[in-house]
């Protein structure tokens, strides 16, 4: 399997910090609230595995939406929240004067248009970043569990995928969520001659 | 002066988002609404608006293609890109169709810019 050196590894988490930052000031201005970040986390798993490293409760039911990015790499694009926060998220978009029958039935499309934004920022950011350009597919709602998300049922265990993942919570509306990227193995190679390319330009 | 503002956007919400805060602060202005590219320069051709809004990443046509195509065939309608697209190759495409572009979320601020290029003369 292609693996990232310690080197790689280190600019890899360095690039997403710089675009999951900018993803992050995107979504508190939609929001008005501060965002905290994890550390992002990569790993080289199986569908399988990445859908139960997403969600502590891999039976529950999230809402999800998701885009594919194609450029120097091809990436599935996710942003998740627990099924049970996403009215409130919708809310805090629209505003507080909508009545609820209204604010369910713009749910989806509510959601599509925050993860439109918020994965073109963090996708938009790599891109400049390294120089990069990427056609990206409109945004897919989904709802269900992380392995029904990720397809997991249509892949077999041997599907590896890179899988790098990033928690956020909205400060004072105690909302949690995740950022996904998950690249197939064939496109490491993309991947890593951009962060070679990355690296030469901090090392000159 | 009043304007008429084109809307163009698949998504609803954004609609809806971008006209409540083009209405707040110019209630004057007419305010008309397309969901795709190709419906983007039909309702052009049929409106003649002063300034269009205009998404990027939409099904069928994409912002970009329809903004081309109404420079060409309406080069004074004014044209700003509002999308989530901040990729510099989209920033170039729009200055070389000679188009704006401000970068969304819908917030009071963005729609602050797309009114100033709008109005500006």
């Amino acid at each position: 399997m292609l693996e990232l050196n310690d080197l790689e590894h280190d600019a890899l988490i360095e690039i997403f910090n710089i675009g999951t930052g900018q993803a992050a000031a995107v979504l508190s201005q939609m929001m008005g609230d501060h965002i905290e970040l994890s550390v992002p986390a990569v790993c080289f798993v199986s569908r399988l595995t990445a859908a139960s490293e997403l969600t502590a409760d891999a039976g529950k039911r999230i809402c999800g939406v998701s885009q594919r990015f194609q450029g120097a790499f091809n990436a599935d694009a996710i942003l998740m929240f627990p099924e049970n926060q996403s009215l409130e998220i919708v809310r805090l978009l629209v505003g507080g004067d909508i009545p609820l029958d209204e604010l369910t039935a713009m749910e989806q499309e509510a959601l599509s248009e925050i993860g439109n934004i918020i994965l073109n920022a963090l996708i938009g950011t790599l891109a400049n970043l390294l120089g990069w350009e990427f056609s990206c597919s409109l945004p897919i709602y989904h709802f269900g569990t992380s392995g029904e998300i990720l397809h997991t049922e249509a892949k077999p265990e041997t599907d590896l995928v890179m899988l790098l993942h990033i928690g956020l919570r909205l400060e004072r509306h105690q909302i949690n969520g995740y950022v996904a990227f998950l690249l197939d193995l064939s496109s490491l190679q993309g991947l890593r001659e951009g962060i070679g390319r990355f690296l030469g330009g901090i090392t000159g | 002066m009043n304007k008429t503002l084109l809307i163009v956007d698949d998504s609803r919400v954004s609609r809806m988002m971008i006209r409540n805060l083009v209405a707040e602060r110019k209630p004057g202005w007419q305010i008309i609404e397309a969901a795709s590219g190709e419906e983007a320069i039909t309702q052009t051709v049929e409106n003649m608006p002063d300034c269009v809004t205009m998404d990027i990443n939409m099904p069928g046509m994409d912002g970009l293609t329809a903004a081309a195509q109404i420079k060409k065939t309406c080069p004074k309608v004014r044209i700003v890109l509002l999308s989530a697209n901040i990729q510099e190759s989209s920033l170039l495409r729009a200055r070389q169709i000679g188009v704006d572009f401000v970068a969304k979320p819908i917030t009071a601020a963005s729609i602050d810019k797309v009114i100033a290029y709008c109005e500006r003369p």
